[in-house]
């Protein structure tokens, strides 16, 4: 079967230079939104704007609805290929309203019969009415970026990429924006790449994810399997959820900690008996339990409104992190000793 | 993608302005008449000290006039102020070549100073203590009256951008009004006060007709000189060569310095909306007098000294035909700016749009062309189609062609276009620099070609710088002398070319009445667009 869009083998250039190498991602159904994550200055624009014809490629193909759009030979201008990029910064026509400049994206489709969104609605949902006749530099960053999602969702794009699309907006706005965006694009059964930094927009968004990071896409899964089965270090590094303690692995089913002891769960990979790994500990993984006798001391607490994450140092200065709920009845100050309940079992144990 | 048709108009767009620059240097190796071994012997030293002379005088006086006002406009409120920010750009209005001759009539034996005094005192001789501004020190003011307004426009936009945080910094300091003006202000406005005085050295060198009324030896007079008097294309090349060099040295200089001047504008966070400090008593008066003393002797005194000749001689009015040179010098105006802007556009948008390094090389040598003295552009230009004419089209059998370029309207107007090219290329990318490339971008992606892309989205965001260009380059060609001169059809006459006829075989007064019509419309340019200069050079 024919994926919908597909990306094979592509190097991605800027200025001659290498920035993203032989990179193989598809989307198999229109209506699919893939998310890429990945640091600063990787090369998650470059992708986009090469997707989007605005760069060429030396090596690989890329293909939308069959059609190769870009190969070593083969460049179709961005203009045929009814593939909309909205940018991070501000891209809306100087000159022009924020009305007029949403109505030049809708001018594409309209001769399209089928339309799948409507411009009021947009407007509506991206909360722009009151800006309607300002002009660009007369409005915010934030609300720039929604006016200028308005004129890329209203051209019904085969393919949609938006990059950064909620960098600006306020995170009291940001949740809200994220669930009606993720409406109308399932509704309108539009085509998405999104590029981000945050994972949280990422795992929300997208029905896979992308993670790019020294020059490579290093993995390229659903969002779940993402965060809890990383198939590399560096993956783990970039979330920076969980740690990498030593361990020993004792059975098929179990390991061994010089601080935590026995661990028991699933192996994601199988190792032999008496292998040395690195085992990915994350918060959710470890269970607070004041009578433990399997102390630690706390050495940071961090608050995240709907949990507090603790940081503990184990004897062989390992620093583990542990989820705790903040209705928990008490809380545990910086130096103080701090339970883990026994006996630890990791539902699927991450080892490298 | 990057080699198409925007490209290659872009490409030869820059290669036709850099003809007369290949010109000069590749004729500096042919062999000239005996003028060059007698000049060599004799008056050469003369000329380059002089140009050195002039140059430097101009570039102290310029300095203090143009930062001096701009100074105390930006920076403080007394009687006038609001006026004189805008209205001592009029000084633009008066070439150098007609404040000479304003300087000349009024202090000259039984001039407009002598009639003054007697009409107040009675018959006396006053010629001996009248002083005479003639020959270099007479070059020196024209010139710096004329010109101070560059460095006064780019200095105060500077001063506009500092920060109150800077100024209120020096207070802290404990530093005098004074003291804060020359440790503070000036060196954060420096590289701005370079870019204007670089403008100022370029024109200064390329003067011609102030230089020449006085009888000063400069390069640019020996340029016309060899080639108008002794008929040595070869000889007026080479020194056009050198002076093109120490030409091109302080282009380098204003474009370093400029590169440092986006450093010191202020944007953003920092940047805190200074509060006008308002000056009283002998303070405001002594400002108003610098302001008002600049204004009157750069503008209104060439201005009724015109308009008094010309009252008194009206019979002057009434011989020259003044609708035929309206018509004329309209002719040339609009011609050159179509011309000028049409090309300058597509050649911005080929730069654009294929990101080339040759081409933006090409395009940045080729807008040397307004640091050329129009001496030299006419005479390479000259040059140029003779050894077309002679290499090429007669060898091939053709009938010569320099009619068609030499002492024709299209000649003067391709010498125009290479002359004015930068500030019409220059303008538009100025205009250009302000649409994010994501903007075209954004363009493509909604299906517009590039044509499209021009047409409906760059040039209405344009449109205003547009109607700025126009008018500086109208102001510019209205005041122009020595390309017209050289390459204007017979009998075709200009407003500037009258005034400087007249004022070459002596006939100062006739000269009035085309100098005053020259002064009033140049007025009118810059009147309706002194927010526009003023606002531009904020940005």
């Amino acid at each position: 079967m024919n994926n919908f869009f597909e990306l094979k083998n592509v190097d991605f250039n800027v200025g001659g230079k290498t920035k993203v190498k032989n990179v193989s991602f598809s989307i198999e159904n229109e209506g699919d939104i893939i998310c890429l994550l990945g640091p600063s200055g990787v090369g998650k624009t470059t992708i986009l704007r090469t997707i989007a014809g605005l760069q060429k490629i030396n090596k690989g193909s890329i293909k939308l609805k069959g059609k190769t759009l870009s190969s070593e030979k083969t460049i179709v201008e961005p203009e045929n290929r009814n593939i909309s990029l909205a940018f991070q910064e501000n891209s809306l026509f100087p000159h022009y309203t924020i009305k007029k400049n949403i109505s030049l994206g809708a001018e594409r489709n309209k001769s399209k019969k089928d339309q799948k969104v409507s411009l009021e609605d947009l407007i509506n949902i991206l909360d722009i009415n009151k800006i309607l006749d300002k002009f660009p530099h007369e409005i915010s960053a934030g609300e720039a970026q929604r006016a200028s999602l308005a004129r890329s969702l209203v051209t019904q794009p085969d393919l949609l990429l938006l990059d950064e699309p909620l960098s600006n907006v306020d995170q009291s706005f940001k949740e809200e924006i994220q669930e009606k965006l993720k409406k109308i694009l399932k509704n309108s059964k539009i085509t998405t790449i999104i590029v981000t930094h945050d994972s949280y927009e990422a795992f929300y968004l997208g029905s896979k994810c992308g993670i790019i990071l020294n020059q490579e896409l290093k993995q390229f899964d659903d969002p779940y399997k993402v965060y809890h089965l990383p198939n590399s270090i560096e993956v783990v590094n970039f979330l920076n959820r969980g740690t990498l303690i030593p361990a020993e692995v004792t059975s098929p089913k179990s390991l061994e900690n010089k601080d935590l002891g026995t661990i028991t769960g699933n192996f994601i990979k199988h190792f032999p008996i008496g292998s040395k790994v690195k085992l990915l500990v994350q918060p959710e993984d470890l269970h607070h339990d004041d009578k433990s006798n399997l102390k630690f001391e706390v050495v940071d607490r961090k608050f995240r409104g709907t949990n507090f994450i603790y940081t503990l140092k184990t004897p062989s200065n390992s620093l583990i992190p542990v989820f705790v709920h903040s209705h928990h009845i008490h809380q545990h100050e910086v130096d103080e000793k701090f339970g883990i309940k026994r006996p630890i079992h990791i539902d699927h144990i991450v080892c490298f | 993608m990057k080699f198409n048709s925007w490209y290659l108009s872009s490409f030869l767009i820059s290669c036709f302005v850099l003809i007369p620059i290949i010109t000069v240097f590749t004729s500096f190796f042919e062999s000239t008449s005996n003028y060059y071994e007698i000049l060599k012997n004799t008056f050469l030293i003369e000329y380059i000290l002089n140009s050195v002379t002039l140059l430097f005088s101009v570039l102290l006086l310029t300095f203090i006039f143009g930062t001096g006002t701009a100074y105390l406009v930006s920076f403080y409120k007394f009687p006038g102020s609001n006026f004189f920010k805008w209205a001592l750009i009029l000084s633009f209005a008066v070439p150098p070549y007609i404040y000479a001759y304003s300087l000349t009539a009024f202090f000259e034996n039984y001039g407009t100073a002598f009639t003054i005094l007697k009409n107040l005192f009675g018959d006396a001789n006053y010629n001996k203590s009248i002083p005479k501004f003639d020959g270099m020190l007479g070059a020196i003011l024209s010139i710096s009256f004329s010109l101070f307004a560059y460095v006064y426009i780019l200095a105060r936009a500077s001063f506009l951008y500092q920060s109150q945080n800077l100024i209120d910094l020096g207070k802290n300091l404990g530093f005098s009004k004074f003291k804060s003006f020359y440790k503070v202000i000036l060196p954060s406005a420096r590289p701005a006060i370079v870019a204007g005085l670089s403008l100022v050295a370029m024109e200064t060198l390329a003067e011609f007709g102030a230089v020449d009324f006085f009888s000063i030896n400069t390069l640019t007079t020996g340029i016309y000189n060899s080639w108008i008097y002794f008929d040595d294309l070869a000889f007026a090349n080479r020194i056009s060569f050198f002076l093109l060099l120490f030409i091109f040295s302080l282009f380098i200089l204003e474009n370093l310095s400029r590169r440092k001047a986006k450093y010191h504008l202020n944007s953003g966070g920092g940047f805190k909306q200074k509060e006008k400090i308002k000056l009283f008593g002998m303070e405001a008066f002594s400002a108003f007098m610098f302001c008002f003393i600049i204004f009157f002797i750069s503008f209104l005194f060439p201005l009724s000294q015109m308009l008094y000749w010309t009252l008194k001689f009206p019979e002057n009015l009434f011989n020259l035909q003044i609708v035929n040179l309206f018509f004329n010098t309209l002719y040339l105006v609009t011609l050159s700016s179509f011309v000028l802007l049409f090309f300058s556009l597509i050649s911005n948008y080929g730069n654009r749009v294929s990101k080339n390094k040759i081409l933006n090389f090409l395009s940045t040598l080729s807008i040397s062309g307004y640091a050329i003295p129009g001496v030299i552009l006419a005479i390479a230009f000259i040059t140029f189609i003779a050894w077309f004419d002679n290499s090429i089209v007669k060898s091939l059998g053709f009938t010569s062609i320099k009619k068609i370029f030499i002492g024709s309207i299209l000649g003067l107007v391709l010498v125009y276009f290479i002359r004015f090219y930068s500030l019409a290329f220059n303008g538009i990318k100025s205009g250009y620099e302000k649409i994010n490339i994501s903007v075209d971008e954004s363009a493509y992606l909604l299906g517009y070609s590039k044509r499209k892309t021009f047409m409906n989205i760059h040039i209405p965001f344009l449109r205003n710088s547009l109607l700025f260009i126009i008018i500086l380059i109208s102001l510019e060609i209205i005041r122009e002398l020595p390309i017209t001169l050289i390459l204007r059809p017979f009998n075709f006459e200009t407003f500037a070319t009258t005034a400087y006829i007249s004022a070459s075989e002596d006939l100062l007064e006739a000269a009035a009445v085309p100098s005053l019509f020259l002064i009033l419309i140049a007025s009118l340019f810059i009147i309706f667009t002194s927010k526009h200069i003023l606002r531009e050079t904020n940005e």
